[in-house]
């Protein structure tokens, strides 16, 4: 018994300390999560898109403990940080639209500024509100308990 | 002039756009000011580039079109901060819930009411509506909503370099005084390029942000059957 998953060990050993070295492996690693995801939402007809599906996996396998954190970390990483080089060509879409640059541009920028303001204030006072309410309850259960 | 050989086109666009971004990168690291961001100053550089070369906009976008599939696995990335703080998660999510429905709702509701005020045509309007929401998500609910997907990619990308550049403002003005409130005010507001921002000025500040993003996505997908009843109505 030993003697035949020995080698398989092994293999596994292996595979995970060449993903722990790897910024490269640790990146096709995550784009495979991505490419299943893509998959299973064709398959289900989901209209989640892949990626999301893949942070799920990847987040399913690391609570049972069959994934390791060092695995991906630092491919994870480097994804985030690149992430503005992934938005760019889509800006040069303005070169498809002339109009833009005149009344309706300002218009367009207006919508998105005010909208942005309005959109980051109500959050950030909400999301106060909601954790000043936490720590009263936190603190009430503290106050039950003792 | 460029020769007109889909391999040569493909390695030139990428490999300038790539190599723009890194400059605009040492550029933001010395001066960073929200202006001189890499998705401000490499967009212009190639745009200049691309007029210089007589290139549109569909040449260009087919030869890096897969860059912007990598936004696939940049999403998947963001299951690594969400579970490092999966501790703070497990104990505020009600709060974080609570935020993305008062922001993702106020995204919508001043999106469309003041495209429809300024007298905006609806394939505008409509591409308008989910520009809070990352650019995967965005662009598949723009098209279920009739919008034109391409345009509200684009719309998403001014509304992330507003938003970096407002967050800093606004968090001077507006009271706020929980790391988590900071946080989410950049996931929320300003999606990709404001985690980005976010992580700049904390770890805690960026995984937050990186974790609302993903729920505003979720979020409003699974709500987007509910919005286009709403707006096809």
């Amino acid at each position: 018994m030993t003697a035949r998953s020995l080698p398989v060990r092994r293999t596994r050993i292996i595979a995970r300390q060449f993903l722990h070295r790897s910024l490269v492996g640790q990146g096709l690693l995550i784009m495979l999560f991505w490419l299943a995801g893509q998959e299973i939402a064709k398959a289900a007809h989901l209209p989640v898109p892949g990626g999301v599906i893949g942070l799920f996996l990847v987040l399913a396998l690391l609570a049972s403990g069959k994934l390791q954190l060092g695995s991906m970390r630092r491919g994870a990483k480097w994804f985030i940080a690149e992430l503005l080089l992934f938005f760019i060509p889509a800006v040069l879409a303005v070169m498809d639209h002339r109009e833009f640059i005149g009344l309706i541009g300002l218009k367009i920028i207006a919508v998105i500024l005010t909208g942005t303001v309005a959109v980051m204030v109500s959050t950030a006072l909400a999301v106060d509100f909601g954790y000043r309410w936490l720590l009263r309850r936190e603190e009430g259960l503290r106050h039950a308990a003792e | 002039m460029l020769p007109n050989d889909p391999i040569f086109l493909t390695g030139f666009w990428s490999a300038l756009t790539i190599l723009y971004y890194l400059a605009a990168k040492r550029v933001f690291r010395r001066f960073p000011k929200p202006w001189l961001s890499p998705l401000v100053l490499t967009p212009l550089a190639l745009i200049l580039t691309a007029l210089a070369l007589r290139t549109n906009y569909a040449a260009y976008i087919g030869s890096t079109h897969w860059l912007m599939l990598l936004l696939g696995p940049a999403t998947v990335a963001f299951a690594i901060p969400i579970w490092e703080q999966r501790a703070l998660i497990r104990r505020t999510w009600p709060v974080l819930a609570f935020g993305v429905a008062v922001g993702s709702t106020t995204a919508i509701v001043c999106a469309s009411a003041m495209a429809h005020w300024l007298g905006l045509n609806d394939a505008l309007r409509l591409s308008l509506v989910p520009r809070s929401i990352s650019t995967p998500f965005a662009m598949t609910i723009s098209g279920e909503l009739g919008g034109i997907p391409d345009l509200t990619a684009l719309f998403v990308v001014v509304t992330g370099v507003f938003g970096a550049m407002l967050g800093d403002l606004l968090l001077k003005f507006v009271p706020v005084h929980s790391t988590l409130a900071r946080g989410a005010l950049f996931g929320m507001g300003a999606h990709g390029a404001g985690v980005a921002r976010a992580n700049q000025i904390g770890a805690e500040e960026g995984s937050i942000a990186g974790l609302v993003m993903v729920l505003v996505g979720l979020t409003n997908v699974l709500f987007a059957p509910l919005l286009v009843l709403v707006f096809r109505a």
